[in-house]
């Protein structure tokens, strides 16, 4: 994403509200592919608007880490702040990316076949 | 013979008659003498008494003339002495008072004795000694500034590539250091940007016309503590934006103001911001609750934000205190206003005032940050009638959203006992989504109509007559006079409602 022209007013790590780490212990491992899907609860005046934002983001349905850090133009390592600030509090649920589809070990298949022949 | 006695005769005649006229010549000669000497001894007397008389005027004149020399004398000592006074005492202390305006600088030793001339040339003295220090103070602090813009302009520039490619940075990589470093990098930048200011520099950055609420934003994100500020958005127009000359300017104000509120406050505390829009113009407001200013202070601040003058590095003190000092200097240049005072949360409240002539407004395509604050006031737009339903049509009225979103639950319970007076308590009961079925099945034509219920119940039974009146007339094949009549209650009824939601507000 390319920043705009001239220096930016508003920086990103605004969203840390001065935190080193985000809430959420297990943040260090969120995949940029990691997929968050809203909860039912609304997210408490607690929150500042960039946490209700994101949360009515994912009104129509999930979305990707990466995706929710571009509809909010922050990058990524500020989006996770929000998204674990979301997901400690029960309002977010987030899951690894779905891995993706793998070709079946032909030595195995290959394996199985030498025993079930050998079963004859 | 006779003839010669006759002669002799006549001769002896004529000498007896000389004789006798010689004696009488000689006595008249005596007398003229004597008269003569008479009147010299009587001219010397009175030449010795006249000078007797002079004598006497002389000796008065040396006594006067000895008097005079020894007042002169003492005169001369006094003046020298006075003379070193001002040399040792009063010069030093005129200097001293040029950088401390407190001190009363000493006046002459014999100041009734002093004649005024002198007093005057030494006044004289003292203004020229005092406008050489000033001539001399302002040449070196001008060396001073202009040394200091050099410096300050290279490291300006130097940081803020660094903040470009820290921003870069953190879209290539997921590290939260980064965005540590780019706040680290921030403070240094405001630092030498408030002593480029002071040194007369430019500010250094041309900005769009920026909207006032990320103008604010900017400056919290260049403080430490920013999480503390707590910025409150009273503004009636969203898109209000301060004119591009000011922005800036702007940002640096309110920044090094927020950062004298989180320097002087306890760090478990908050600071509110509040910004609103006055009749002419936009003020933001700056509290907080830390350990205040006392009245030397204050005064220093206040001649800072509006005296007429710039102020010279040499005042700012020792560490430089350069917050109001820039302020001042902005405030000045760009035509707003800062004001400081006590605050009633027990620390130092700051107002700032932005005159109309710097705002603007800003295109609707300017996506205003994700961080932008909320409206606190409430935005006059239509509340949807059933609580479940609320968030999922929010988007068309996303702004005013969390006012809403938070509203189902806490808004039932005090419109049940108005529906339902007879109610001791107000009692939580849990809704069924059956009312958003029965608005469902009504169709759209009626929805610009409806936002009329005051309690579910009360929705349900108007949707119910709503319908029953509706299938009546279809089956009867009716003209629909009681349907036309049922929605032509519901404007009627708007009104009230939203009062009610403005009581619940307020």
């Amino acid at each position: 994403m390319k920043p705009p022209p001239g220096r930016r007013l508003v920086p990103a790590y605004l969203v840390t509200g001065g935190r080193a780490a985000p809430a959420d212990r297990r943040a260090a491992g969120y995949d940029r592919l990691a997929i968050l899907t809203r909860s039912d609860s609304t997210p408490s005046d607690r929150f500042g608007q960039e946490h209700h934002r994101l949360w009515r983001l994912l009104r129509p349905g999930p979305l990707t880490l990466v995706e929710c850090a571009a509809h909010l133009r922050l990058p990524v390592s500020a989006a996770v702040f929000l998204a674990a600030d979301l997901v400690e509090s029960g309002h977010l649920h987030i899951r690894p990316p779905v891995p993706p589809a793998q070709r079946i070990d032909r030595t195995l298949v290959e394996r199985l076949l030498v025993g079930l022949r050998a079963l004859h | 013979m006779t003839e010669i006695a006759l002669a002799t005769a006549s001769a002896v005649a004529l000498a007896a008659v000389l004789a006798a006229l010689g004696l009488a010549r000689a006595r008249q000669h005596a007398l003229r003498r004597a008269a003569a000497a008479e009147a010299s001894a009587a001219r010397h007397a009175a030449q010795l008494a006249e000078q007797e008389h002079r004598f006497a005027g002389r000796q008065a004149a040396l006594t006067r003339a000895e008097e005079r020399a020894a007042a002169a004398e003492r005169t001369s000592r006094e003046l020298t002495e006075e003379l070193g006074h001002l040399a040792a005492e009063r010069v030093p202390a005129a200097a001293l008072a040029l950088v401390h305006p407190d001190l009363a600088p000493p006046g002459p030793l014999h100041r009734d004795r002093l004649g005024a001339e002198a007093g005057r040339a030494m006044e004289a003295v003292l203004t020229a000694c005092t406008t050489a220090v000033l001539d001399e103070r302002a040449r070196v602090d001008a060396a001073a500034r202009a040394s200091m813009r050099g410096a300050t302009a290279k490291v300006q520039t130097l940081l803020h590539q660094a903040q470009n490619l820290l921003t870069r940075l953190q879209h290539e990589h997921d590290d939260p250091r980064l965005l540590e470093l780019d706040f680290r990098n921030e403070l240094a930048l405001r630092r030498i940007q408030a002593t480029a200011v002071l040194c007369e520099a430019w500010p250094g950055l041309a900005r769009t016309d920026s909207p006032l609420v990320e103008t604010l934003l900017g400056a919290q994100s260049r403080v430490p503590g920013y999480g503390r500020v707590k910025i409150a958005n009273h503004l009636r127009e969203q898109r209000l934006a301060v004119a591009a000359r000011a922005a800036e300017p702007l940002v640096i104000t309110f920044a090094e103001l927020l950062a004298n509120a989180t320097a002087y406050s306890h760090p478990e505390t908050e600071i509110p911001v509040t910004v609103q829009q006055g009749g002419q113009g936009a003020v933001v407001v700056i509290d907080d609750a830390g350990i205040g200013i006392d009245t030397d202070q204050l005064d220093r601040a206040r001649r800072l934000l509006d005296g007429p003058s710039g102020v010279l590095l040499t005042e700012l003190g020792n560490p430089p205190q350069t917050g109001f000092a820039v302020i001042g200097k902005l405030a000045r240049q760009y035509g707003f206003a800062c004001h400081v005072e006590p605050s009633p949360y027990g620390g130092v409240r700051a107002i700032v005032r932005v005159p109309d002539h710097l705002l603007t407004l800003v295109d609707t395509e300017h996506d205003l940050s994700v961080l932008t604050p909320e409206p606190v006031r409430p935005a006059p737009v239509r509340r949807t009638p059933d609580p479940g339903d609320g968030p999922e049509d929010a988007p068309a009225t996303a702004p005013a959203e969390p006012a809403r979103a938070s509203g189902p639950g806490a808004e039932a319970p005090p419109e049940a006992p108005s529906a339902d007076p007879s109610a001791p308590l107000p009692t939580r009961r849990r809704r069924s989504p059956r009312p958003a079925v029965a608005s469902g099945q009504v169709g759209t034509g009626a929805e610009g109509t409806v936002p009329a219920a005051r309690t579910p119940e009360q929705a349900a039974a108007r949707w119910a007559a709503l319908q029953e009146g509706t299938a009546d007339g279809r089956s009867a094949a009716g003209t629909g006079a009681e349907a036309t009549e049922d929605t032509g209650a519901a404007p009627g009824a708007a009104p009230i409602r939203h009062s009610h939601e403005g009581d619940d507000e307020r």
